[in-house]
């Protein structure tokens, strides 16, 4: 329990962090990042695009953090944790079978 | 025009980023923290510099680093939380 706890327990600048290399890593590259880029260069006006896709990013992960908070009130914190790892492990698996069709 | 432009960039975005990758990440950041704020603000400020990367690159990161690579990260960053999640709960 106090194990537990201490893996839980960590400080808001490390949770801060962590969250903010995991999503700044995920999102690099990513279709979202390749459409705002699109956007900027169809219309000529990047500010525009910046702030409509801030803004709509900032929604999705306010959408994001409380279904997490929704799911972990429904079910035990170790199923919760045991879950979304193997479904990040199979995001992870995805990932790595699309870098083997990239030039196809 | 600009209100045009301004609904239309949020809409895209905001449905190419629901059920994405990032959004489980955060999910599962939300869901195994006690500080919910501190997940927000940490994926929300990563997301805007993303997409300020996006915005002024005029091309996107992976005119400078190989997609290849970018999806290697990606991938691997994945596999670790997704195995250490696991791990901890084998382990508990």
């Amino acid at each position: 329990m106090d194990k537990d706890d201490k893996n839980i327990e960590k400080g808001f600048l490390s949770i801060f962090l962590t969250s903010f290399t995991t999503i700044f890593i995920a999102e690099l590259g990513d279709k979202t990042q390749l459409a705002t880029l699109m956007l900027s260069a169809e219309s000529g006006e990047p500010l525009i695009v910046f702030l409509g896709s801030s803004f709509a990013l900032l929604c999705s992960s306010i959408v994001g953090v409380l279904i997490g908070k929704w799911i972990s009130t429904k079910i035990s914190k170790e199923k919760f944790a045991l879950f979304t790892g193997i479904l990040m492990t199979l995001v992870s698996a995805w990932i790595g079978y699309t870098i083997f069709n990239i030039d196809s | 025009m600009i209100i045009n432009l301004l609904i239309s960039s949020f809409i895209t975005i905001f449905i190419a980023e629901l059920g994405d990758k990032t959004q489980l990440a955060t999910l599962t950041l939300s869901g195994t923290s006690k500080k919910p704020l501190a997940v927000f603000l940490g994926s929300a400020s990563a997301l805007i510099l993303a997409s300020l990367v996006g915005v002024l690159a005029g091309g996107s990161i992976s005119t400078f680093i190989p997609e290849i690579y970018l999806k290697l990260i990606a991938s691997l960053t994945f596999l670790i939380i997704g195995s250490r999640l696991i791990f901890d709960y084998l382990n508990k």
